[in-house]
């Protein structure tokens, strides 16, 4: 038995895999102590079990665990007193970023912070050169009186990024020696061995980052495993992490930076298995639906997207981790988006979001604006008394009264339109978000399916697909819980990357070859490891590149792991061009290339297939009865009310039609079809 | 559950419905300009555009009126596009599907030669001109006489060398003029690169043709008008609703340009701003200045309306303004035929339009609204060009290439406004922070430069209750073996950033020669150094003015300047009038309250 538990804003999800048997349960989030929102989910499915919570965890041999801890410490600023490390003449590099605005005549937003203030910064007497070659020596005296400032700051972790420590590493290393002995118990994050890339704000921006997590992370994980472990687990403890792979939670808890975007980076791990079962391995756009944001990605050719550009808050006003990423787009578009009215007489939603806390006016619990979630229900889509299987009562006369007054009444709209109004531009807005990528990616909507994953997200996928002009529509059986789900699919992985510049003209065979086998070496070691016992262990090989004179690397897939002659030179620069043709629609045979950055990815796969599948309840029946629900093509109409779980694979219903399970609500628009599919998934196609 | 209606109310039809409906299609209009946007981006292939993000797209109705852009940089996108299209229109009376025009004369609305439009016209299966659209690209040469586009010692249009198209019609039916492609071939320096930018750019136009035809299917076409019409008027409502929020006035403030090669007195810019509340209207006056001059500053048409505007826009602090044909309405620029920041008359060059004397206009219409409205405007921003945002050319000892780029190692130049400090990398008023900042290992990856320090210059902000963005300092030079040429066209040496409503002056910019002896020798703030190793050149950008006086500067933020080190404890208590207590070394540096408001009141 596995367990895969997903500690979101407001609920903390919970997949138990056994055997080829999924279950779902949901708790609330705990922030206070996100531990016990844990040890409660565990609890709900022990009880559904009909066994005691010890009994149960004794069965299970892995716990797979993501969480918005990481993320939420950096937000709310809870993150250590961290100190940055720099080269001598360069103490701005946190400052200056590498430029960029948006919004050119907003002038109400400042400039941001740098992460780690001026007066916690300090130059390092040393410099390196482009070719490695060292211009200036360390002065060693210079950074042990460092490091007896930072013990007079009360400094609690530091990180370390010197300018080419990528090409040379040592006077990184000695800095990190120095601290250990003279700032002993202060965790340090050297940048040429946390993310070894070319640019030194991102990785600075990374090494400084993961230091600030490390007291926290280490600390959060060290009280989750002991918590488990007294509660009756005995199992292995891993974490979600933002590559899409799963990690032990100790290495985590050592490069803590792996879990920032932990959560949202398995929704295209789901989305991939799903597409492939359900529609053929159709590329797939896979949005997850969340309280306040909205979160997209796209799975092609069975890929999985990465970035290196991943952004904490806005582009431009966060911070750049720098760090390898699954690509997500996320917009502030989610249930709690707020609808208002503004002074011009335009319709507005968003980017303000009620959030879990006050909530959705419907919620009752203090919210005063109407959300999308309050006309979800207003239009009928929701059931008020069935939220969350009946574990919450909605007040849908509060939400229709808020709504009345802060929306209707302004655009001199009934109610229901101005909801049906608020739902369309809502509607609009994820595709957008969706248009934007997919055109950056150079995918055809027309040719692609959305899977809608997280609790909210059937409300109106049926609308953002219609209006990609998608092939379809698939929410996953496990939807509502898509990146638990994901956790489960995931394979044990890691990956190490080693600078070093070469071109196509004038390739340098030897070293890259001497650079491959350190990163196939280091691979081997982890599967030996961490991934010892793998059904299958796969490296796979890639380098950054770009044609000559070019400033932004593409990641090239290499076919093997050595580059020996003139063909796999010659191979490797096809690959280059094919992957410049499918990202850019361009590609310059012509042309010289340069090699930048080299990297190794290991994974280790766990499991077989995706995962189980939900059980069909026998007690449930299949009909809930009808009810009254709106669109603005039709007006009020009536619509059959469907349970999810009982619906038989193969046999279509017409639209429009609502779809409800305890964790999810799917509206089906008038003029599509929902049919269940063999796996479980349910199909709408229009 | 049994859902009920909530209502029965009849819906009122007119403006309060098309709120619903404008949202929706202003939201669709912006994705595709978006689209056109990113498309370019990811597909250009000079570095001046998939890097420094140096081009904009925008959609214009089929009467020429601006109505969407995407995030491109203000100089760019205003005032232009329309005459551009008004140019096409006048001399191809019939426009077809499958048309493009190549547009990019100065003198007939594009901002200077180096940037190259490619204009649309979105026509519908009727015949019927719909819509256009427009990208505009910088391009990495264009056929001047020397290899830059920024030429701005050239006494006239033939000493610039550029090629200019007027409304030449590159593409009918879809496919190329071979004419026109050869042309550009043949005179244009980097053929290829300019070959694979033409492509990024007509990818834009006609991604952006085919997604507005098939919006006009999806909701008609007359649904679009009636979109436009509507959209415009609520643009324009909230520019009235922006303006009535400043009291009426007007005022004359003046600035200046450096001394340049062929104006060696430099070139004094007045501005008269008038604002009028009530009737909701801003008019700058742009005409009580110099002729043109032989030189490559005057500014085009398209420039100097646009550079007034910016001004205007930055000034309004209320980015809620949609920048459209709509807002426009309620602005009036007064321009004189044959003036240095008017219209310019051929021949004369336009060659740096974009930049040094368009800021000239921008920086002080900002100032003038602060003067004329305390609570809006904005002080002036730091002029630019000094060394490290120059161009640097040599041949790489470590593969025996030339090279020859322009980067941009640290500029910085914000000015304070009524609410934010100066964002510090805004890099000039045209381009509001758009483009990026290098990265020292990119730089130095790529050319034989070693870049020896790169930092803040404390006390250099433009004081005020917001400052300016400080200077930054940067200084570089070859590596072994590399002699290395830098040019640079620096404004702000003598005339600073200044500030608004008792605020500050910016840094100045500045330029040095650190020879081998460590000795600095100062530079001409239009030059070309020559540089062997062991010689560094050393850029000083210029600062923002500050807003409002320093005294009444928030405590606080005075405190988190010394801390972080932008402002010194001297410039703390004599500027800023604050007292601070403890010490940097056990980070308990604290303000003292109490003797800070005796200090202050004592001032």
């Amino acid at each position: 038995m596995r367990l895969a538990c997903d500690t979101g804003g407001t609920f903390t999800d919970l997949v138990v895999e056994d055997g080829d048997e999924i279950r779902l349960f949901k708790a609330s989030t705990t922030p206070d102590d996100p531990v016990r929102g844990v040890l409660n989910s565990l609890a709900l499915a022990a009880e559904h079990y009909g066994r005691d919570l010890g009994d149960f965890l004794g069965e299970a041999e892995m716990f797979i665990h993501g969480t918005t801890r990481a993320i939420n410490a950096i937000l709310t600023g809870n993150t250590a007193r961290t100190a940055f490390l720099t080269t001598e003449g360069h103490p701005d590099v946190l400052v200056i970023r590498e430029g960029g605005r948006i919004e050119p005549f907003n002038f109400t937003v400042p400039y941001p912070e740098p992460y780690v203030p001026r007066r916690l910064t300090f130059e390092i007497p040393e410099r390196i050169e482009a070719n490695g070659s060292i211009r200036k020596p360390l002065d060693e005296a210079a950074v042990i009186a460092i490091a007896e400032k930072l013990k007079l700051l009360k400094v609690e972790a530091v990180g370390v990024c010197l300018l080419w420590s990528i090409v040379n590493g040592e006077h990184e290393k000695r800095v990190g020696e120095l601290l250990a002995k003279h700032l002993p118990g202060v965790p340090v994050t050297l940048s040429h061995l946390l993310n070894p890339t070319l640019r030194e704000y991102r990785r600075a921006s990374a090494t400084v980052i993961d230091a600030s997590l490390k007291p926290l992370m280490f600390q959060y994980l060290d009280s989750l495993t002991r918590r488990l472990r007294e509660a009756g687990f005995a199992g292995r403890t891993l974490m979600v992490t933002s590559g899409g792979g799963i990690m032990d939670a100790e290495a985590v808890a050592r490069m803590p930076i792996h879990s920032i975007n932990s959560g949202p980076a398995m929704a295209p791990v789901a989305g991939r298995y799903y597409a492939a079962r359900d529609f053929d391995g159709a590329a797939a756009i896979v949005a997850d639906t969340g309280g306040t944001t909205y979160d997209v990605s796209l799975v092609r050719d069975g890929r999985i997207p990465w970035t290196r550009e991943t952004w904490i808050g806005q582009r431009f006003r966060g911070h750049m981790t720098g760090f390898p990423s699954v690509d997500v787009k996320s917009i502030g578009a989610g249930g709690g988006s707020i609808a208002w009215v503004d002074e011009g007489g335009l319709l507005r939603v968003g980017p303000r979001s009620a959030g879990s806390t006050p909530g959705p006016v419907s919620y009752g619990k203090g919210g005063t604006e109407p959300t999308v979630t309050d006309c979800s229900l207003i239009l009928g889509y929701i059931d008020p008394d069935f939220f969350l299987g009946g574990t919450m009562v909605l007040d849908r006369d509060a939400a229709a009264e808020a709504l009345r007054t802060k929306v209707a009444d302004k655009l001199g709209l009934s109610v229901e339109e101005a909801a049906a109004a608020i739902f369309a531009l809502a509607t609009e807005k994820m595709v957008g978000a969706i248009d934007e990528i997919t055109v950056n990616q150079g995918i055809d909507p027309a040719t692609a399916v959305l899977i809608g994953g997280g609790g909210a997200a059937g409300l109106n996928a049926v609308a953002v697909g219609r209006r990609l002009g998608c092939a379809g529509v698939l929410i996953p059986e496990a939807g509502s819980v898509l990146s638990a789900a994901g956790a489960l699919m995931s394979d044990i992985a890691s990956d190490y990357a080693q600078m070093l510049f070469t071109t196509s003209r004038r390739f340098a065979f030897d070293e890259v070859n001497a650079v491959l086998a350190s990163l196939e070496a280091r691979c081997r070691a982890f599967a030996e490891g961490p991934g010892a016992g793998a059904l299958n262990v796969t490296i796979d090989f890639s380098v950054e590149a770009r044609y000559a004179h070019q400033i932004w690397e593409i990641e090239v897939p290499m076919t093997s792991g050595r580059i020996e002659t003139d063909a796999d030179l010659e191979a490797l620069q096809q690959a280059f061009h094919d992957t410049h043709q499918s990202i850019f629609e361009i590609s310059d045979p012509g042309s010289d290339m340069e090699f930048v950055t080299w990297r190794a990815k290991v994974s280790c796969q766990l499991r077989e297939g995706g995962t189980g599948q939900l059980p069909m309840p026998k007690s449930v029946s299949h009909e809930l009865g009808r009810r009254q629900i709106y669109f603005s093509e039709t007006g009020w109409t009536d619509a059959e009310v469907i349970r999810f779980e009982s619906m038989p694979s193969g046999v279509p219903v017409a639209g429009p039609a609502i779809i409800e399970s305890s964790f999810t609500t799917v509206v089906v628009d008038p003029g599509t079809n929902a049919v269940r599919s063999e796996g479980g998934g349910l199909r709408v196609t229009f | 559950m049994q859902s009920t209606p909530l209502d029965n109310q009849e819906s009122t039809p007119g403006m309060a419905r098309s709120g619903v409906r404008m949202a929706i299609i202003s939201n669709r209009m912006e994705s595709i300009a978006r689209k056109m946007q990113n498309t370019l981006f990811r597909t250009a292939r000079s570095g001046v555009l998939n890097t420094a993000h140096d081009f904009s797209c925008v959609i214009l109705t089929a009467d020429c009126q601006l109505l969407a852009s995407a995030e491109s940089l203000p100089i760019h996108t205003l005032i232009g596009p329309d005459l551009m299209c008004q140019a096409v229109r006048k001399y191809h009376p019939e426009l077809k599907a499958g048309d493009c025009f190549l547009h990019n004369s100065p003198y007939e609305g594009d901002s200077h030669a180096a940037d190259h439009c490619l204009i649309v016209p979105v026509v519908d299966d009727g015949g019927t001109v719909r819509f256009f659209v427009l990208a505009k690209a910088h391009q990495a040469d264009c056929g001047n006489s020397k290899p830059t586009t920024y030429m701005g010692h050239a006494s006239d249009v033939y000493e610039e060398g550029a090629l200019i198209f007027s409304a030449a019609k590159i593409q009918s039916d879809y496919t190329d003029n071979q004419d026109l492609i050869r042309m550009c071939r043949t005179r244009i320096r980097v053929p290829e690169q300019w070959w694979g930018d033409y492509l990024a750019t007509l990818g834009a136009v006609r991604i952006g043709e085919r997604e507005l035809l098939q919006l006009g299917e999806e909701i008609g076409w007359e649904a679009l008008d009636d979109y436009a019409g509507a959209w415009f008027d609520y643009s324009e409502q909230k520019m009235i609703q922006a303006i009535k929020r400043l009291p009426s006035g007007e005022i004359t403030v003046h600035s200046a340009h450096d001394p340049f090669p062929g104006v060696p007195e430099g070139i004094p810019v007045s501005v008269t701003v008038r604002i009028d509340a009530e009737e909701g209207r801003i008019r700058v006056d742009l005409r009580d200045n110099p002729d043109c001059q032989p030189c490559g500053l005057n500014l085009s048409e398209g420039c100097a309306r646009t550079a007034a505007m910016i001004g205007i826009y930055n000034g309004l602090i209320d980015h809620g303004v949609p920048p459209n044909a709509g807002s426009f309405r309620r602005i009036e620029i007064d321009l004189r035929e044959n003036c240095v920041v008017g219209i310019p008359r051929h021949p004369y060059s336009c060659s740096v339009a974009t930049t040094n004397l368009a800021d000239r206009v921008s920086t002080p219409v900002q100032r003038a609204i602060a003067e004329i409205a305390p609570g809006f405007g904005m002080a002036e921003t730091g002029p630019i060009m000094p060394p490290a945002m120059g161009v640097i050319s040599g041949r790489d000892p470590r593969t025996g290439e030339a090279f020859v780029n322009q980067i941009f190692l640290g500029i910085t130049g914000g000015a304070g406004t009524p609410v934010t400090d100066g964002f510090l990398t805004i890099i000039h008023a045209g381009n509001a922070g758009l483009c990026r900042q290098d990265s020292i290992e990119v730089d130095e990856l790529h050319h034989p430069l070693f870049v020896k320090e790169r930092r803040l210059i404390p006390d250099t902000e433009g004081h005020g209750t917001m400052r300016g963005s400080p200077s930054m300092y940067a200084e570089f030079g070859p590596i072994e073996d590399c002699t290395m040429h830098v040019l640079y066209t620096a404004d702000g040496t003598i005339h600073p950033a200044l500030g608004a409503c008792e605020g500050g002056a910016g840094g100045k910019s500045k330029a040095f020669k650190r020879e081998r002896d460590g000795s600095l020798t100062s530079l001409p703030n239009c030059h070309g150094a020559v540089l062997d190793h062991g010689e560094f050149i050393v850029s000083h950008s210029a600062g923002g003015g500050g807003y409002g006086p320093a005294m009444r500067r928030d405590p606080e933020r005075v405190l988190h300047d010394l801390r972080e080190g932008w402002i010194s404890p001297e410039r703390a208590k004599d500027i800023y009038g604050v007292v601070i207590t403890g010490s940097a070394e056990t980070d308990t540096l604290a303000v003292d309250p109490v003797a800070t408001q005796v200090l202050r009141e004592t001032r």
